[in-house]
């Protein structure tokens, strides 16, 4: 068996460029979240179990009922995992060496994964406590949250 | 046949261009509650779930029923999912039932959905293949020349498809869940609508929509469990098929093809149906553009070759007529692909069991439920009925 033949060898190629848009509709649960982070306050939701899952779901992830229950979490949390980006590429949030993390906010039950603004890896350990820092114009999104500060003894 | 299975319980939404007032998996909780509620049970009750769409690129999400699967209620249970394009809701209901006839089910839930609102499907079909030719034409575009090769082999009057698209939006005005409710359609404003894709005009082109449709499908026992606690008798399923051919395959016809002769043939024999046009009191059948309501009727076997137009053209087809076609309003009027299969699937029960409501036959002892997809090449049809097989 040779190899298989490829545009080097005279056959024709072309690309195939698909572009093409897409819309999403939130629903009245991730509406509310959004609306939320807009107004500068993040919700979560009392899953069947009592639990609070941040962000919520409009349903629960283990029997499927129905959530509706809505409540604020704080806007201060912990780092439940991480891993640090030292290389930043375009595109990033951040234009400067930071750290993925799962932030678990006070008084919900599970963590979101967002963007830990700190000097440096030394500077971020699983316990870490942060605060969000909201971004200085907000629309409804997740980016109204601009970044993850470290506090307290942490910083 | 295996085990006996029987429609229990069937739900749809409020079917509309956007839904934006739920997301996608609050639309199709919302048929799923009401399958649910028909059936008097819960999620606990079901043992599996069997789900359809049409393809993924139309809300792009990749393999959408991972992303559903909580919402769904499938966490810890067997969670299946179908694909065969524009007869994918069909052919979801017939795997859903396998289980129930194979036995290794109960009670299967079977959903079929789509939520068009996400992108435009009809050009998502289009995008430019390289070295092929570019036609930019949809569904539509595609369909239209054999739909012109119907005309010319039977020699239709111009105006068939004129009386299929008004008798069908007349029909879904009787449908509170159809999309389109066009009172003041009429004979001449379907006539008088745009040439989109000659010979097929604006008003005879199906709708673009988001919907989904649920059903609870039980075995024998429990059918017969669920009937006596609700009072609304189950739609036995008395035959079910799926067919395919390749669409470029030689020697292939485009206007009555195999694949569907064949699936007809096969869902009739099964149901001991020998005289179809005798023998089946209703039809809800896949036609998203008009002319396809005569061109099924001569596939499937209602009329003989070139024959099927002067049903439509003698009102055979209309609600009074003697082979009701489409009550509910059909594809013309509702359009969520991936689950507009599966809601003449639906359909079908409901007018077993009754449940139409504005559009209910009286009587109707065994109704055929079909639907076509990709370039008609895919079919799957069922025939239920209300006597137990």
């Amino acid at each position: 068996m040779g190899e298989p033949s490829g545009p080097g060898d005279g056959l024709l190629s072309a690309p195939l460029v698909i572009e093409y848009p897409f819309n999403r509709t939130t629903g009245p649960v991730i509406g509310a979240f959004l609306t939320g982070l807009r107004d500068g306050i993040v919700t979560g939701i009392t899953g069947e179990d009592g639990r609070i899952i941040c962000p919520p779901v409009e349903y629960d992830p283990t029997s499927g009922a129905p959530l509706t229950t809505m409540v604020p979490v704080g806007s201060e949390g912990e780092i439940v995992s991480w891993s640090w980006v030292g290389a930043v590429r375009d595109g990033q949030i951040l234009d400067h060496p930071h750290a993925l993390a799962l932030v678990r906010l006070d008084g919900a039950d599970t963590a979101m994964l967002h963007v830990v603004d700190a000097p440096s890896a030394d500077a971020v350990r699983t316990g870490a406590r942060v605060r969000i820092r909201w971004a200085e114009e907000r629309s409804g999104s997740i980016t109204d949250i601009a970044a993850f500060e470290l506090i307290g003894a942490d910083a | 046949m295996g085990n006996r299975v029987a429609v229990i319980g069937v739900g749809q939404t409020q079917h509309a261009a956007v839904r934006g007032d739920v997301s996608l998996p609050g639309l199709i909780r919302e048929a799923v509650y009401r399958a649910l509620d028909d059936a008097q049970m819960t999620m606990a009750d079901i043992d599996a779930i069997v789900i359809g769409k049409a393809p993924d690129f139309f809300e792009g999400i990749m393999m959408p029923e991972g992303y559903l699967a909580e919402a769904l209620g499938a966490v810890g249970k067997p969670f299946f999912r179908v694909h065969t394009a524009g007869s994918v809701g069909g052919s979801t209901a017939i795997v859903a039932a396998s289980h129930i006839e194979a036995g290794v089910a109960e009670r299967v839930l079977t959903i079929g959905w789509e939520m068009q609102s996400c992108s435009e499907a009809m050009w998502a079909l289009s995008f430019p293949i390289p070295f092929q030719q570019q036609l930019v034409a949809g569904a539509g575009g595609y369909f239209a020349p054999f739909i012109r090769e119907y005309i010319r082999r039977s020699n239709a009057p111009d105006d068939i498809g004129v009386l299929v698209a008004l008798k069908d939006r007349l029909n879904a005005l009787k449908n509170p869940y159809a999309h389109l409710h066009e009172p003041d359609i009429t004979y001449d404003s379907v006539k008088e609508s745009f040439m989109l894709w000659e010979p097929i005009r604006y008003s005879e082109t199906c709708p673009s929509s988001d919907g989904a449709i649920a059903m609870v499908l039980g075995s024998e026992s429990v059918a017969e469990a669920t009937a006596a606690a609700t009072g609304v008798r189950p739609a036995w399923v008395h035959g079910m098929s799926m067919r395919s051919e390749p669409s470029m395959a030689s020697g292939r016809d485009q206007v009555s093809p195999q694949a569907g002769k064949d699936c007809a043939a096969d869902v009739f024999a099964q149901a001991g149906v020998t005289d179809p046009r005798a023998e089946i009191d209703v039809v809800e059948m896949y036609v998203p553009f008009s002319w396809y309501e005569p061109m099924w009727l001569e596939n499937l076997g209602f009329a003989a070759e070139g024959e099927g137009w002067k049903m439509t053209e003698q009102g055979a087809t209309q609600l009074d007529g003697d082979l009701p076609v489409n009550c509910s309003g059909g594809v013309l009027s509702t359009n969520p692909i991936g689950a507009s299969g599966m809601l003449r699937f639906g359909e079908a029960a409901m007018q077993v069991r009754g449940q139409c409501g504005d559009h209910q036959i009286d009587g109707v002892r065994r109704a055929l439920g079909h639907a076509y997809g990709g370039a008609a090449q895919y079919y799957a049809m069922w025939v239920v009925g209300a006597d137990k097989p």
